[in-house]
């Protein structure tokens, strides 16, 4: 990887290659896709998560993307009652972690925005990726200097996914540090 | 929980790095009050006899982030990430807006609501648990 291609697209490739190889080991759900018609099959189950506010289900759906013009992944999700409903962005609110509530809330529009879906051409919400260079470069950094492979879409969803209702196990980050 | 006014330090016997306890100990005694955070405290104050119900963890500043003056806490079990966050931003004095990020393995970042206990169990070493720290303004 050329150091002034900070995270290009086939290090996106590579390590989502990775995450998907750990995602079927413990079958929580990952995959990847390149068309449209694959995207669009019925997803399983294992997309279900229940909220804590109504005895409603709520199914939410987690897209990782590579955005060519910031050179970074960017999460895109779209959440809706198991009738089909979609969620207002108001809704999704609802379902971020109190620790980033204070932050998103002072300008939603600067975070969450509601945008096209390159390949569906459905309406998603995306978590704006022009601080991910930001946050990103520290742990980068930070890893070249011990030496040591980071997979950064593991740390990235671990860092962005929390915000909008998305954990990653634990074992995902025992898997990225073998993967050396 | 109550915090053991005894101000010599008791090593947890499974610690490996004895010669780490009493270095760490001085300094503590005359560090200001950190914020009423009664799960997190300085050193290694251990009631002698009882289970280890706190684990020790080592905080390293990543990048530009401010060091703390106090590194090893021992801190509960059941604390959660969400909760040594906020903890350390009080610590730090960092304002609302700035995001602060906690990595395990210098490079994940576990889910808020994750106890520290869980982590101590899957990544600790040598009787503690290295965590890294990094402030960020990660939205907007």
């Amino acid at each position: 990887m050329e150091e002034d291609e900070f995270f290009g697209e086939k290090t996106f490739q590579h390590d989502c290659a990775e995450f998907i190889k750990h995602s079927q080991q413990i079958g929580d759900g990952w995959e990847w896709r390149t068309s449209k018609e694959a995207l669009e099959l019925p997803l399983d189950d294992s997309e279900v998560t229940e909220t804590a506010t109504a005895t409603e289900v709520i199914k939410y759906e987690y897209h990782v993307l590579y955005s060519c013009s910031y050179q970074v992944p960017v999460l895109y999700f779209r959440a809706s009652f198991l009738d089909g409903r979609p969620l207002a962005l108001k809704d999704v609110w609802e379902g971020v972690h109190e620790c980033y509530r204070t932050r998103l809330l002072q300008g939603p529009w600067d975070t969450i925005t509601q945008q096209e879906h390159p390949i569906l051409g459905q309406p998603f919400f995306v978590l704006h990726p022009c601080k991910t260079n930001e946050f990103m470069t520290p742990v980068v950094k930070n890893s070249r200097k011990i030496n040591r492979n980071v997979n950064y879409i593991t740390s990235w969803l671990s860092i962005v996914g929390p915000a909008v209702g998305l954990n990653v196990p634990l074992s995902y980050a025992r898997a990225a540090s073998q993967d050396e | 929980m109550a915090e053991d006014p005894e101000s010599s330090l008791q090593l947890p016997p499974s610690s490996a790095a004895e010669g780490e306890g009493p270095t760490e100990g001085s300094p503590e005694t005359v560090t200001p009050e950190p914020p009423s955070s009664a799960a997190v405290s300085p050193g290694t104050e251990e009631p002698v006899g009882d289970t280890k119900k706190k684990i020790d963890i080592l905080l390293k500043a990543v990048g530009d982030t401010p060091i703390m003056k106090t590194k090893k806490w021992a801190v509960e079990r059941t604390r959660t990430i969400q909760g040594l966050i906020d903890f350390i931003k009080k610590f730090l004095k960092l304002v609302a807006s700035e995001q602060l990020f906690i990595y395990v393995n210098q490079s994940f970042a576990p889910s808020p609501d994750q106890e520290v206990g869980t982590l101590y169990e899957c990544f600790g070493s040598d009787g503690k648990l290295v965590l890294h720290y990094c402030k960020s303004q990660a939205w907007g």
